[in-house]
């Protein structure tokens, strides 16, 4: 029997060896990253109520047709020119993480500057509006409708999007 | 011998069937597998008609609205982990309940703890399934099931891996074919990603790394691994040949043992993440192609002038189908990882069409190959060609159906980004090829409806039923010494 181990043995240690290369440059190494590991300038962390908008945004699977990255490259070029291509600073205080894989819907890390709270009550109504009837706005859309959130649940997760990216248009008072 | 064979079957005798083939309470062989494996179609069935349902709600969105539990967000985590959890990982598990034995020449360590941990995987995915419906979730991808579905599915992977590798190192058979390496590779690591996947939220951008290191391994070395398994223990077998070589499943073993733990960062090239996780990523996914190569090569030579058994065997076709479609989607997925072309198409439908090659091209085509193998090789049954036949042509239709609606789609639309469209703009353009995403669903459930006809009619024709009588007979007469 113990022979029989020998000869499964060389197996497992390779693969444990060539698994854990991988696992601490993927998992290790970000770690001791200064880019993940500090906030970008300027970025505020997130209120009880934004928090609470988020995990809705989570629990009902936004993510999976939006995404929260805008690339520096030509695809993504409309959006990084008008809102610069995200950093992962950007991201210090989204824990999980919504980045997303897909683009069912569009990108929405800027959402907080397109329907910026700065327009005041009709930016709010649009996104409630919007988030109950998705086809009431645009009849081609394809965006479940959001009809049986409560108030309180709509306009949690309207703060999470007026949040996105928001912190960019409000740089903190400079402290000398 | 001395059972006299029974020609009518009565709903009774189902019954007495279906209890002896799912109760724990007696050793036999195979019980395990044969639990694993009929869960795994079961998940399969449900998730196909979730995606059905979804498919739908793309191009018809009022389609069920109104239903928490069946919005399109919730479905689609159910849709993903009944595929993962459900469908592939008990499906192909039950084949590695039956490979390992056969391999090892070695029953397998406890058939009653396979048993319960396939019951015990079951009701627990049920119950995951049914938490994020309510909306209980951890709302990472592949990460939903929330606490405490989501450790016990690590559990219970400790005590089928314990089970399996305690058969591996007790076997008398002195060789390990690559089957069973695959199994090992698939089995130990499994519990360190998963539970660094799920036990806790990082930060930022280190979350998203470690959420596709963990993703990224459960499709790479869980269950591409013992899909592979499957397909190298099954394909020499149908076609009546030996691999082509050893040396070259060797090489493609350990190259892909080598690259794929490392291909998660993929998700995220040209994202916020730094520049050698991008590096390494992109390197090791096009380094897949290494793997890959050594695996269409040993395949594709096997089935080299096999012209005669493909006509004949439905099995081997899907073997064959499975095969195909394996390379197609690890091509496909190197190639996408090239950054210029990851730029373009990443986040347009192209990733959904490879990844759905993946699942129902090489998952379910080569768990329906095993399981023809299982119930003509195995079992010696006679199943019926004509739906076999029929199920064959609808999957295999439905496959290429949905991965060219979705393939063509994502091409436009990231061409149409790339021009400067908006998503919003290209929502009519959506429309048909959603359409024809249902409508090749729709043709693979069908097809698996008459499959699951088939194997019902089979399992419990009255040779079946005696065998299974013959293998009691055995282990009464086994315990009796």
């Amino acid at each position: 029997m113990k022979f029989k181990f020998f000869r499964t043995f060389p197996i497992i240690v390779g693969l444990s060896i060539l698994f854990g290369l991988a696992f601490s440059g993927l998992v290790v190494a970000p770690v001791f990253t200064s880019s993940i590991a500090t906030a970008s300038p300027g970025l505020v962390a997130y209120t009880p109520t934004e928090q609470h908008g988020r995990q809705i945004y989570l629990r009902e699977g936004c993510v999976y047709c939006h995404s929260q990255q805008v690339r520096s490259v030509k695809a993504d070029e409309p959006l990084s020119t008008s809102f610069g291509a995200a950093k992962a600073g950007d991201y210090y205080y989204d824990s999980p993480n919504a980045l997303g894989t897909s683009r069912q819907g569009p990108d929405l890390s800027n959402e907080g500057r397109v329907w910026s709270k700065d327009y005041g009550d009709s930016a709010r109504e649009y996104l409630i509006g919007h988030f109950k009837n998705p086809r009431a706005y645009n009849p081609q859309s394809i965006m479940p409708a959001y009809d049986y959130l409560s108030d309180s649940e709509l306009s949690d997760l309207t703060d999470y999007m007026q949040a996105l990216g928001a912190w960019k248009d409000h740089p903190p008072e400079e402290t000398p | 011998m001395t059972t006299t064979p029974n020609t009518s079957i009565t709903p009774a005798d189902r019954i007495d069937w279906f209890q002896k083939i799912t109760s724990p309470a007696l050793e036999q062989k195979d019980k395990a597998m044969q639990v694993w494996l009929f869960s795994g179609v079961f998940w399969l069935t449900v998730m196909i008609t979730i995606g059905v349902i979804e498919a739908v709600k793309l191009f018809y969105p009022e389609f069920l609205q109104g239903i928490p539990a069946l919005a399109y967000g919730r479905l689609r985590a159910v849709h993903t982990n009944i595929g993962i959890f459900g469908f592939m990982s008990m499906g192909y598990l039950g084949a590695a309940f039956y490979m390992i034995p056969r391999l090892t020449r070695t029953p397998i360590f406890s058939e009653t703890l396979g048993v319960l941990t396939a019951w015990g995987w079951n009701l627990n995915l049920l119950g995951g399934a049914i938490a994020i419906m309510l909306g209980f979730t951890k709302g990472k991808e592949y990460e939903e099931l929330p606490f405490p579905f989501d450790m016990t599915i690590g559990l219970i992977e400790i005590l089928i891996a314990g089970n399996l590798f305690s058969t591996v190192v007790l076997r008398r058979e002195r060789q390990v074919y690559v089957s069973v390496w695959y199994v090992l590779l698939a089995l130990i690591p499994f519990p360190i990603y998963y539970t660094l996947g799920n036990m806790r939220n990082f930060r930022g951008v280190e979350d998203a790394i470690i959420n596709w290191f963990y993703s990224h391994n459960l499709f790479g070395i869980w269950l591409t691994a013992l899909g592979l398994a499957t397909l190298y223990y099954i394909v020499p077998k149908q076609a009546n040949k030996p691999l082509v070589s050893h040396a070259i499943s060797f090489l493609g073993f350990w190259t892909l043992a080598a690259f794929y733990p490392w291909n998660g960062g993929h998700h995220m090239i040209w994202g916020p993440v730094p520049n050698w996780v991008m590096a390494a990523s992109v390197t090791a996914s096009i380094a897949m192609f290494v793997p890959t190569f050594a695996t269409m090569v040993n395949f594709g030579g096997t089935a080299f002038g096999t012209g005669d058994v493909i006509k004949r065997d439905v099995g081997y076709r899907f073997s064959l189908l499975a095969y195909a479609s394996y390379v197609g989607t690890s091509l496909w997925g190197s190639g996408l990882a090239i950054m210029g072309l990851n730029a373009k198409y990443h986040f347009s439908s192209m990733t959904i069409a490879h990844v759905h090659l993946g699942f129902i091209g090489f998952g379910v085509a080569g768990l329906m190959a095993f399981i023809y193998y299982y119930l003509e090789r195995g079992r010696k049954l006679q199943y019926s060609r004509s739906l076999a036949e029929w199920h064959f042509w609808l999957t295999a239709i439905g496959i290429v159906g949905y991965t060219v609606s979705m393939g063509v789609l994502g091409y436009l639309e990231g061409n149409a980004w790339f021009a400067g469209e908006s998503v919003q703009s290209l929502l009519p353009l959506r429309y048909w090829y959603n359409v024809a995403r249902a409508a090749s669903g729709m043709l693979i459930l069908v097809g698996q409806g008459l499959f699951l006809l088939n194997l019902w009619q089979t399992l419990t024709q009255p040779e079946a039923l005696r065998s299974l009588a013959l293998d009691e007979l055995e282990v009464e007469e086994r315990l009796a010494e």
